[in-house]
């Protein structure tokens, strides 16, 4: 885990990590979630209705943006304002594809100690299946 | 710029943050004309004004803002 303090942080700054997702990722977020929709839990659904196979959760892939916030930037002292997001592309549990989680710091507000940050993911083949945009308050270390 | 000018320049920032076009400030508004106005949406309200306006803002006059129109008067003086 980080420990950046605000003032540590400048314009420009970038954190990145990758995540698997699997099976086991896809199951847990089913039962943690409650989501049973079958284009997320059912392949040939899924198939028939056009996918290559089962669509990860948006969500799921979203939830890496608390990581992004509260494990590298600012890390142990971050505070999640807002998130958004889009979803570009559909990303498929059966590719095993391995996310690269992307943020960059595009703004600072002092006097609320604020990050604006630009978030993007990745997939294997380097093309963006999800961006957006948080702001993450950075509290005090004292 | 005038007093009127500013009023068009916070009308259109808090159209955009509370992305509700109906939205019209005046001098006397206060956060209970607008049921979203919360101290998340303050913050979203302070960092648009400030890059609209080129201006900063204290921590004293943000928490001691008694409505729109004091808001607008910290504006003209500091967007001379």
């Amino acid at each position: 885990m980080n420990h950046y303090s605000y003032k540590d942080i400048y314009v420009g700054q970038e954190e990145k990590f990758c995540v698997e997702i699997t099976e086991d990722s896809m199951a847990a977020f089913c039962k943690l979630s409650g989501d049973e929709n079958p284009l997320h839990v059912d392949s040939d659904y899924a198939k028939s209705k056009g996918y290559q196979g089962k669509v990860v959760y948006g969500m799921l892939m979203a939830s890496y943006l608390s990581t992004l916030a509260g494990m590298y930037i600012p890390g142990k002292y971050s505070l999640i304002h807002s998130v958004e997001i889009k979803f570009h592309k559909p990303v498929y549990v059966e590719n095993g594809d391995r996310l690269l989680i992307r943020g960059k710091v595009v703004d600072k507000n002092d006097l609320f100690r604020l990050l604006i940050v630009k978030v993007t993911i990745e997939n294997g083949q380097g093309v963006k299946v999800c961006k957006g945009k948080m702001q993450i308050g950075v509290i005090d270390e004292e | 710029m005038t007093r009127e000018e500013i009023f068009d320049g916070v009308n259109e920032i808090f159209r955009d943050v509370f992305d509700d076009e109906e939205i019209t400030v005046g001098e006397d508004t206060t956060a209970e004309d607008i049921e979203d106005w919360d101290s998340l949406e303050h913050i979203n309200l302070i960092v648009a004004i400030e890059k609209k306006f080129n201006i900063k803002f204290t921590m004293g006059e943000v928490t001691g803002m008694k409505n729109v129109g004091e808001m607008v008067t910290i504006i003209s003086e500091r967007a001379k």
